[in-house]
Order: structure tokens, then C-alpha cells, then sequence
């Protein structure tokens, strides 16, 4: 069961078809846009763990700026650009802009879904480590208030210990008295 | 992963504190294994024992600066704990800058202050920042900002600033994040204006401080944990000797000098402990 979900971003039907039909049959969450516009419209109504995007495609926004539109949007959307053979190049400017792969046409099933599986891994291993920080952060928080509520107050006693020190060493007054004043510090603990 | 075996933990512990001064008893043995078994590994050892003959008969002391990085804790984040840097901001440095203000008498205050256990920059890093956005003219000072660590590693990254997104996802507000760091790919490097107010250099907390002079503000966070009841003592001793009489010293707010130093004296300000000399 896979709950990741995908937006699919291409302007040529048969290709965006089946993706859309693969992913779907691999019971991934799927959504599909035809070009950049759509796809920044989806990108703004709800979350994507994975955008998967056509490097070249018609009309103002392409692949890199699908990219950068989703990365804006929330740093943990995961990008895998699907390019042509010819411009690997840009696949590769695009990876540096934070794409985390890149896939080269006719796309290959087999290696996009061990791609995917990948980065659900890393996604879980995160999850996973952001779970345990957080679990870490409470004990942390917890323990800190105890601690230096504890620490407040020791050093509180040490101050009267002093005092009761003092008074009790003190010179040229009978012991009673001494006594007397160390007890009445002590009283007011 | 090299299991430890149970007549090595000794002489292995104790090389590791002779020259980390981080303290491990044998209930501690995951960690020998999962942090010095790569390096055991690399240098082609199957046993402790090897790695330890191999890293005490070389010269180069290249070996004990691996088993340095590979042991030394390198857990930390921007604004980890928001406390202390709430604490900076409203309460530490505006009143050592009124006090040394005050003295200075026109010439230049020199403000120091130091995080002793720096290690991969970002508690230095973060107190800059703070810095930054809480003095508008920077030039009216001479802020001095030190980091040391025990590790060549975390001294070597720190030094040159950059941070995964992990290391930088928790804890740095967005807006931080674009004002002080430039993006280069996956990695964000902090920028010159930034860097260029700090300055790290390695140093083993359990040596001598030579030469470092005294600090208005001292930050050693989450590092005594690792050491001996006893090193404790040592090492805040040494902190009450570097630190100005009117100066501000802030540990781990899970720590407490509670038996440890009867120096430092705990004063609470909002949901913050810090330490000021007695």
C-alpha cells in the first residue's frame, strides 16, 4: 500500500494517461495536470509528496519552473523530472536547483518505480527521525523545567546554609541567641 | 559492525578519554561499536585491540583525530532550544552592553563571548544571528565570537558554514533561513556577513586554556555530560577563571552545577537558567 502522493505533470496526453494508469494500478495517489499553469493551480490546493514533470513543454512554465514552483510551495515536495535524451544537460542544471532525480524518455516502469521506492525509504527514514527528535525535544523540555526548578532551589538552601553558618559562628553573641537566630532561618525555609 | 569485547572496553575507554576526555563506562559499548567500527573498518582492523595499538603507535596522530570525530557527539541545530537565544536577546546582551558601554567611555566596547563546544557551528552561527538583528550598528562594537571543538571535522565544517537541508530544516525559521544563508543545491552556506563575525579553532576542554583571555558570555551546552563528575568540576572551575566577573555563563538546560561548582550561582530569567559568578 502506497499512501505518496504523485502529481503528474505533461502535456502529451498518452504519456500522462499512463502514468497516470501505472501509478494508479501501483495504488499510488494521483493527480494529473497538462502543463505548468495547471500544475501551479494543483501545487496551491493541496499537498504532493512527489511531482513527477515533463522538462519541455509548451507555454511559460516548463519542468524547472514546475520545479521551483513546488519547492517554494513546501521544501519536501520531491521532484523527478522526466526529460529527452538530448537534454540530459538541463536535467542536470535542474537536479543542482534541487530535483532529486531524473528520468530519460521512453520512460522505463521498471526504474521508475524503484525510484519511487526510494524515495519513499528516505521519506520514512526521515519521518522516522523527525519523530524521534520530537519524542526527544518533550523528554528534553520535561526534563529541563525539573531540573532547573531543582537547581533554583538548591542553590536557595545553600543561601540559608550559609546564613545559618554565619549566625552560628558568629562572634561575641551567647550560644542561645545563635541558636535561636539559626533556627529562625531554618523556620523559613 | 566489530563487537567489543569485554576485556577490551578498558583499555579502549581509557584511550578515549586520555585523549577526548569523554568518559564511556562499559554500559556504553553500542556506542564503541556503532561509532568506531567504520573506522576500524577503514583502517582495515578486525578487533579493538588492532585500532587501538594501530592509533597509539601513529605518529601522525591521524588516527586519533578519526576516533576524535567518530566519537564526538555532532547532534546539534540553529536555535536549538529556543531558551538560551530568547535568553541572549532580551537579557544577556543588552545588559553586558550597558555595562561595558558604561566603561567604555567612548572607545569601542569589546563584547567576547564563546560557545566552547561549538561543534559543527550552529550554536555560534545562531548567537550571530541574534546578534545581528538585535544591534543595528554593528560597527559601534568589536564582538569577538569563538567557537572551539575537540573535533578536526566539526572545526572544518563549521569554519566553512555549510549545512544540508536535514541540518537545517529544524529550528531555522524560513525567513532566517533566506536572510542569512545562500542556497547551493541541496546544501545552504551561511553568508559572508555572517561568517565573517565568528571564528572557530580546536581545543580539548580538558587541556589548559591558554591564551584565551576572558569572556563576557560564555555558552558549554550538552558537552560535560560526557565527562567524569570529577573533569565537571575541573572544567567549570576553568569556565569561572575565563569568564569576567560580571559575565554570563548558560549550560544544557537539562544540566546543573548542582555539587559540581560552588562558583557559579543559577539565576532564572522567564523560562531560562543561566549561571553568573559568585
Amino acid at each position: 500500500m502506497n499512501t505518496l502522493s504523485i502529481l503528474v505533470v505533461d502535456d502529451d496526453p498518452v504519456i500522462r494517461r499512463l502514468l497516470e494508469q501505472r501509478l494508479k494500478k501501483a495504488h499510488y495517489d494521483v493527480d494529473v495536470a497538462e502543463d505548468g499553469y495547471q500544475a501551479e493551480k494543483l501545487l496551491q490546493q493541496r499537498r504532493f509528496d512527489i511531482v513527477l514533470t515533463d522538462l519541455m513543454m509548451p507555454g511559460g512554465i516548463g519542468g524547472i519552473e514546475v520545479l521551483e514552483i513546488a519547492k517554494e510551495i513546501d521544501q519536501r515536495t520531491e521532484v523527478i523530472l522526466i526529460t529527452a535524451h538530448s537534454s540530459v544537460d538541463s536535467a542536470v542544471e535542474a537536479m543542482k536547483k534541487g530535483a532529486v532525480d531524473y528520468l530519460e524518455k521512453p520512460i522505463n516502469f521498471d526504474e521508475l518505480f524503484l525510484r519511487l521506492e526510494k524515495i519513499i525509504n528516505v521519506k520514512s527514514l526521515l519521518r522516522n527521525a523527525r519523530d524521534i527528535h520530537e519524542a526527544m525535544d518533550a523528554t528534553e523540555h520535561a526534563a529541563s523545567e525539573t531540573i532547573q526548578n531543582l537547581e533554583i532551589m538548591a542553590a536557595k538552601l545553600q543561601q540559608r546554609l550559609d546564613m545559618v553558618e554565619n549566625e552560628l559562628r558568629a562572634e561575641g553573641v551567647d550560644p542561645e541567641t545563635r541558636i535561636n537566630k539559626a533556627l529562625d532561618i531554618l523556620a523559613g525555609i | 559492525m566489530i563487537k567489543i569485547k569485554p576485556n577490551e572496553i578498558k583499555s579502549v575507554a581509557q584511550y578515549i578519554y586520555d585523549i577526548s576526555g569523554i568518559f564511556l563506562d562499559s554500559n556504553k559499548t553500542y556506542l564503541f561499536e556503532t561509532r568506531l567500527s567504520t573506522v576500524a573498518e577503514e583502517l582495515g582492523c578486525s578487533t579493538f585491540s588492532e585500532l587501538y595499538a594501530k592509533a597509539r603507535s601513529d605518529s601522525s596522530k591521524n588516527i586519533e583525530r578519526k576516533i576524535i570525530d567518530a566519537i564526538s557527539t555532532n547532534e546539534t541545530l540553529f536555535f536549538r532550544d529556543k531558551g538560551p537565544f530568547e535568553l541572549l536577546q532580551h537579557k544577556l546582551l543588552p545588559e553586558i552592553i550597558d555595562a561595558r558601554t558604561a566603561k567604555s567611555s567612548g572607545l569601542k566596547s569589546s563584547i567576547k563571548i564563546w560557545s566552547a563546544a561549538s561543534s559543527t557551528g550552529q550554536e555560534l552561527y545562531s548567537i550571530a544571528i541574534v546578534i545581528k538583528e538585535l544591534i543595528s550598528d554593528l560597527s559601534r562594537f568589536n564582538f569577538k565570537l569563538l567557537g572551539t571543538d575537540i573535533s578536526d571535522n566539526a572545526i572544518a565544517q563549521a569554519s566553512y558554514g555549510k549545512y544540508n537541508k536535514f541540518e537545517i530544516e529544524r529550528g531555522l525559521p524560513k525567513a532566517q533561513l533566506q536572510r542569512y544563508f545562500t542556497p547551493a543545491g541541496e546544501f545552504w552556506k551561511i553568508k559572508d556577513e555572517i561568517r565573517a563575525m565568528v571564528n572557530f579553532r580546536k581545543l580539548n576542554l580538558m587541556a589548559p586554556f591558554g591564551g584565551l583571555g576572558k569572556f563576557d558570555i560564555i555558552f558549554c551546552r550538552n558537552v560535560a555530560i560526557y565527562f567524569t563528575l570529577e573533569d565537571r568540576k575541573k572544567l567549570f572551575n576553568k569556565l569561572a577563571d575565563s569568564l569576567a566577573d560580571d559575565g554570563f555563563l548558560v549550560i544544557g538546560s537539562t544540566e546543573s552545577l548542582t555539587g559540581v561548582s560552588p562558583r557559579f550561582v543559577p539565576k532564572r530569567h522567564l523560562r531560562s537558567i543561566f549561571y553568573q559568578k559568585k
